[in-house]
This record gives structure tokens, sequence and C-alpha cells, in this order.
């Protein structure tokens, strides 16, 4: 009986992943879970926060180094970047140029905490405590202050299901800023990313940043805005046989331990 | 079993439901993670038998893929299938030996984690027999020390049966 009534369930959830009404029973449960979720998650975090101090003690030295060699160099580059800006802006104003909404100025944040982690190399999801109440819709960018994280794939009216760049299922339409070279961010080994489809003609170098690209393709529909960071490139090379680069990229945000995320909705209509 | 005994069980299933979903999943050690859920799963039927762990594993295998909001069903039938093939164990050969839980924890988590992998498959979903692999002695590890500490808690709450209470062969009808 109960192995008929699972296979029954499995049927049906399968058959209508984000909709039906087995989808809002299920969302209806999951609100009812939440509290408990958030309890547990809130009495495991002083335990996480004490191992993260004590494994952040032991790179410390090296990393303040390398930190403040990176914020002499990011220094120099912002300012750069906020004159751009100016100009920018003037321009688009003086050429009435028409575009989608903008990152970060047209969206606004829902800030919420995970509650639940992927627990096998199935799928690379975690559950967020917002929802469709907060305005999370199905497709919504789920960002950290670090970078990209991944969209949301199901949605019920107080969680969500992320689906994070290192689940097999996600393709990023993603650009190199430093070299405006254009390709698709796929997972790669452990959790690195892959820039694929880059063309061998390109130029990639160790370091590159790597955003959204913020465009819309019908194979690869597009649900984030342009220049969302999504990590930088830790290798790139390419063989004879090959005809794309094998670029390796280093995801910004620590996918692996996320805590608290951001979820992006638009404040423009498209 | 008693109605005082069936709430223990399902709070105590409903707890390392929500324990596994929000702690335990974050454990990663060498590819390999634990599961405090499949653990309890067997301490409780390994005491109460083949219908209690069949019957726990469907709902606690609910409260997990609605949590996660993952394809209901799918945690649910594995978890009934490992809770009353380990409650038939219980009932029958497991009874009264001391490395029954630890053998039960050790079997239960490579048929768990390959069950798994044959529902993903079936569905046409990823199914990374090499990641499973790759990760099952960790998890088998992190499982057996898990399984002391869940075993005596679940013992002190849900006292072994008299013998006989047990099913204790197979009966041919006719």
């Amino acid at each position: 009986m109960l192995i008929i009534g699972a296979l029954a369930l499995l049927t049906i959830s399968f058959r209508s992943p984000t909709s039906g009404a087995l989808h809002d029973v299920q969302g209806y449960g999951a609100t009812a879970l939440r509290p408990f979720q958030l309890a547990a998650e809130r009495v495991a975090r002083p335990f996480r926060d004490v191992y993260g101090y004590f494994s952040g003690l032991a790179s410390a030295k090296s990393e303040n180094k390398k930190l403040k060699a990176e914020l002499r160099d990011v220094r120099a580059t912002a300012n750069a970047n906020l004159a751009a800006a100016q100009r920018e802006g003037e321009l688009e104003k003086l050429m009435r140029f028409e575009q989608g909404s903008k990152y970060p100025k047209d969206y606004r944040s829902v800030n919420t905490t995970v509650i639940s982690y992927p627990s096998g190399p199935f799928a690379q999801q975690v559950t967020i405590a917002a929802g469709s109440s907060s305005g999370i819709r199905v497709g919504t960018p789920i960002v950290t202050a670090d970078g990209l994280v991944g969209h949301v794939s199901n949605v019920s009216s107080d969680t969500a299901l992320v689906m994070l760049l290192t689940d097999p299922d996600s393709s990023v339409p993603a650009r190199d800023v430093t070299q405006g070279v254009a390709g698709i961010i796929r997972h790669g080994q452990g959790n690195t990313l892959i820039l694929d489809r880059v063309s061998k003609a390109a130029q990639i170098q160790k370091g590159d940043i790597i955003v959204t690209q913020g465009t819309v393709d019908r194979r690869y529909p597009d649900l984030y805005p342009y220049g969302i960071q999504i990590g930088s490139v830790l290798s790139a090379s390419t063989s004879d046989i090959a005809s794309f680069y094998t670029v390796q990229v280093t995801p910004f945000a620590q996918l692996d331990s996320l805590d608290a995320v951001a979820a992006l909705i638009s404040t423009k209509h498209r | 079993m008693n109605r005082l005994d069936g709430v223990k069980a399902a709070v105590l299933l409903f707890v390392a439901a929500i324990l596994q979903v929000s702690i335990f999943s974050q454990v990663h050690v060498l590819g390999g993670v634990p599961d405090f859920l499949l653990v309890t799963l067997v301490a409780v039927s390994l005491l109460r038998g083949a219908i209690v762990g069949a019957v726990g594993g469907f709902f606690a295998g609910l409260i997990v893929d609605t949590a996660t909001l993952s394809t209901l069903g799918l945690t649910s039938l594995v978890l009934t299938i490992a809770g009353y093939w380990i409650g038939r164990y219980g009932e029958t050969t497991g009874r009264d030996r001391g490395h029954a839980p630890f053998t039960s924890v050790a079997v239960i988590t490579v048929l768990y984690s390959f069950g798994l992998l044959l529902v993903h498959f079936v569905l046409g979903e990823r199914a990374p027999a090499g990641a499973i692999v790759r990760g099952l002695l960790p998890a088998i590890f992190m499982n057996l020390i898990l399984t002391a500490p869940a075993y005596a808690l679940t013992r002190r709450l849900l006292r072994p049966r008299a013998h006989g209470d047990y099913a204790t062969e197979v009966q041919l009808l006719g």
C-alpha cells in the first residue's frame, strides 16, 4: 500500500513539479515545516560559526596580506569605473537608449536564510525561507554579497527551491568582462564552474572576471540581468581537436556553505 | 505497539528528518554526507519491526521531500523499502544481537544510496554513479559514528519488545 502510495505521489509530482493541487499541498506542508527548519538552522549556526572562526584563523595572516593587495587594485579600478559609469549614464540619456532592468538599480532584494541543503550528488539545490508571498517567482535570481548563486526553480508561499550554479541542469549565459568574450557557465568538477562555448580565437586569461550576460536566447533563456558577478577564471586551456576553450571558473559565492542569500526582484516591468 | 510508542516514533523520525535537511546535509566529508534520518529509521525499525519501519520510512521521506520542495514520493519510496527490510531483519535474525544496528546501518547505507540512484535513473534524471560510489565509504563511516548515540536514544524512548511480540517465522498456509 505504502509503496503504491509513494509511486502515485512520485508520478503526479514528477509530471507537474511546479504547479497543480499536489504542488499546492506540498507548499502548505513546506510552510508548516519552515519554523522547525529555521529553529534547527538557528541551533546549528553557533557551531558552524565556531568552526568557521577556527578554520579562518588558520589562513588569516596570508589572506590578510592577499586582500590588502587586492584592495589596492580594486580601489584604483573602482575610481576609474565611477567616472565611466557617470559618462555612460549621460550618454544613455542622450541616445534615449532602451533596455531591460539594470542590476542593481532596478532590483530590490529580499534577504533570507538557507534552511536546507543539497544532501547528495543528485541535485545541487537549496531551500530558502522566503517564497511567493515575498514576490519570489520561478526564475528569480539569487545572489550573495560575493556573487551569483543560482535561480529559483520551484516556489511555495513561504519557501523556494534554488538551483545552484553547480547543478548539472544549470546554464547561465555569461561574459568575460575583461576580454569581452561570451560563453555559457555550466557546472564543472567539484565546486568549480566551466565557461563553455568560448571560441578558440578568443583571448582568455587567468583572473578575468566573469559576469552574467543578460541577453535573451531561445535555447538558453537568460534569467539574469547583465553584470552580476559570477567568478574569476582559474585556468584556460585548449587542444588541437577541441572546438572550444576549456575555461575553469572559480565562483565568488561560497556555494558549499551558503547561509544568507538575497533574491533579486525586478522593480521595473519588462 | 501502543499509541504512545507510535507518537514517540513519529516525533523521533520527524525531528531526525528536520535535522537531516537543516544540519546534517551540510556536512560533507570526502564526498560523503551523513544520514541521521536513515540511522534513526534503522533504530526504530529494529526495535519496532517491519510495519512500523515501513510506515515511518514513508512519512519521514514525505517530510524530507516536502521540506526540500523536491519530487514528492521519491525519498518515501526508498525509505519505505529500507524501513520494511530492516524491520524484517530485526524481527527475525537481528534481534538481541549487539552488532545488528551497525550491520544494518552499513548495509542499508549502501542499498539506500543505490536505491536512490536507481529511482533517479528510472526517472531519467541525473544519476551520478561515480559520485555515489566515491562518497559511499565516508558516508558509511559517518553513519556508523551516528549509530551508537541514535540507537541508544531510540532504545531509551522505545523499550525493546518482549520476545513473544516478535514475528518469529514464516508460516505456510494451506
